[in-house]
């Protein structure tokens, strides 16, 4: 219990540190009729108070889609995204709302999912930065859970997207190094606990909404090791990310 | 060489004070004499160029925090688990969310029958989980707390996948769950759920799936 207090403690003075940095916030001028302000971000929120216009608004913070904003008179309440782009800053420029970023030319990628890696249930998480638009390094760590051992798999690689334009289907390929160690479950112990792999993989990847994607991937893995017989492995997976 | 040499001529006009010093005259003494004090004629322009900066809109997307409860271990009881949650809100729909949990099982009921009988070690007994799960927000709403108080609130499922080491061993588990997340303020809420960790066991010899319920009451900050 007490490491819990510790905890909770410990993210509220992270909070209240976080919340006396931002003194300084984005004030906008409206420019449309009215803004209307909702109870919570969330489309089915009520609106609770408009601000008519060539009033300002103070732009407090943003959670997901929606801004939440505070009226002249004090009034606190949640702007829709699109909305609040068609206020303006006060020497006339539009407001500086950042735009999603855009799937074709993003770099930055984090995500997991699920797989089959040499007949395993597999538990992938990696993240992704893309050199050029067509050209990403990722980096993945892995668990893969089965009856008789589990292996831990870190791999390093090199991924090109053949039709990065190509907004909800894009087929990709690539290669890499992994490095596999393998934990025993029943005897007998493997020959071997850790491996250098090399691996090639085939895959796709597409756009679901804002910055959210799935990729699929399938790799087939040569293991280096030291015995008379040349190991070969294969895998597959489908996991969701964001991208930044 | 010049450089240097107009910087000590200047530095040399600065100190004397002098407006015509640079005509290659003599000041005059008297003038000298009368204005000891007098600002050097040289103006530094107090040009404050105004900075034209637009303050960045913090986003509020990430949710951190803590969680404690009751987790049903199947034929090993129930007993206390805490952990920690970290998410990610994609859309006002969609988050992405980590946990990782312990807690110790208790003694299952052929242990309690037969006392000699040792099912799982004492270190076997630590059920340790990590998952990670994709969330949905069902059923947005608010809450209200009597007459003047309204709570924004939020129905929620996540399906996900991890793994759970229990028995000394590492299994891949499977978990659903559902929950409703209060936000007591925009930026502190607590969370109610409950949530099945599905995983496959060997355990008492034959091969079955086992359900490990958990209803946890936790609290997490938005920053």
């Amino acid at each position: 219990m007490r490491p819990l207090f510790a905890l909770v403690l410990l993210l509220q003075a992270f909070h209240i540190g976080l919340a006396n940095a931002a003194e300084q916030h984005l004030e906008l001028v409206v420019a449309e009729p009215y803004l209307e302000m909702h109870s919570g971000p969330g489309r089915g929120f009520p609106v609770v108070y408009t601000v008519g216009r060539d009033e300002f608004v103070t732009v407090l913070y943003s959670r997901t889609d929606w801004y939440k904003v505070r009226a002249p008179g004090g009034q606190e309440g949640w702007v829709r995204r699109a909305d609040l782009a068609r206020t303006l800053l006060a020497s006339g420029e539009p407001a500086p709302i950042p735009p999603y970023p855009d799937f074709s030319t993003h770099r930055w990628e984090m995500g997991a999912g699920y797989g089959v890696y040499n007949r395993q249930n597999l538990v992938t998480a990696y993240g992704d930065f893309g050199i050029t638009n067509s050209i990403d390094a990722e980096f993945v760590v892995q668990q893969a859970l089965g009856t008789l051992d589990n292996r831990y798999v870190t791999s390093i690689g090199l991924r090109h997207t053949f039709m990065p334009e190509w907004k909800w289907f894009s087929p990709t390929a690539g290669i890499g190094t992994a490095f596999q160690y393998v934990e025993d479950k029943v005897p007998p112990a493997p020959l071997e606990k850790t491996n250098q792999m090399a691996y090639v993989s085939l895959g796709a990847r597409g756009f679901i909404t804002r910055r959210f994607m799935w990729r699929a991937d399938w790799r087939h893995y040569v293991v280096f090791n030291n015995l008379n017989v040349s190991e070969e492995l294969e895998e597959w997976k489908f996991g969701l990310a964001v991208f930044f | 060489m010049e450089i240097r040499l107009s910087s000590i001529l200047l530095a040399a006009a600065l100190l004397s004070g002098c407006s015509w010093f640079h005509r290659g005259e003599k000041p005059p003494a008297q003038i000298v004499a009368d204005e000891p004090q007098a600002e050097p004629s040289i103006i530094e322009p107090q040009v404050n160029r105004r900075e034209v900066k637009t303050p960045k809109i913090k986003a509020k997307d990430f949710e951190l925090g803590a969680y404690f409860g009751a987790l049903s271990i199947q034929d090993f009881g129930t007993n206390p688990i805490y952990g920690v949650r970290a998410a990610y809100h994609v859309s006002e729909d969609i988050f992405l969310e980590a946990d990782v949990a312990r807690s110790k099982a208790g003694l299952s009921s052929l242990e309690d029958v037969f006392p000699q009988i040792t099912v799982v070690s004492n270190s076997g007994r630590q059920f340790t989980y990590y998952d990670l799960n994709v969330g949905y927000n069902v059923l947005p709403g608010e809450i209200f707390l009597g007459r003047g108080r309204a709570f924004n609130n939020a129905l929620y499922v996540t399906l996900g996948m991890g793994a759970v080491k229990f028995a000394d061993e590492d299994q891949f588990a499977l978990n659903f769950g559902v929950g409703d997340r209060i936000l007591v303020t925009d930026w502190l809420a607590l969370h109610l759920d409950v949530k099945d960790h599905v995983f496959e066991s060997t355990l008492f010899g034959v091969d079955k799936n086992v359900h490990n319920i958990e209803a946890t009451l936790g609290i997490t900050t938005f920053f």
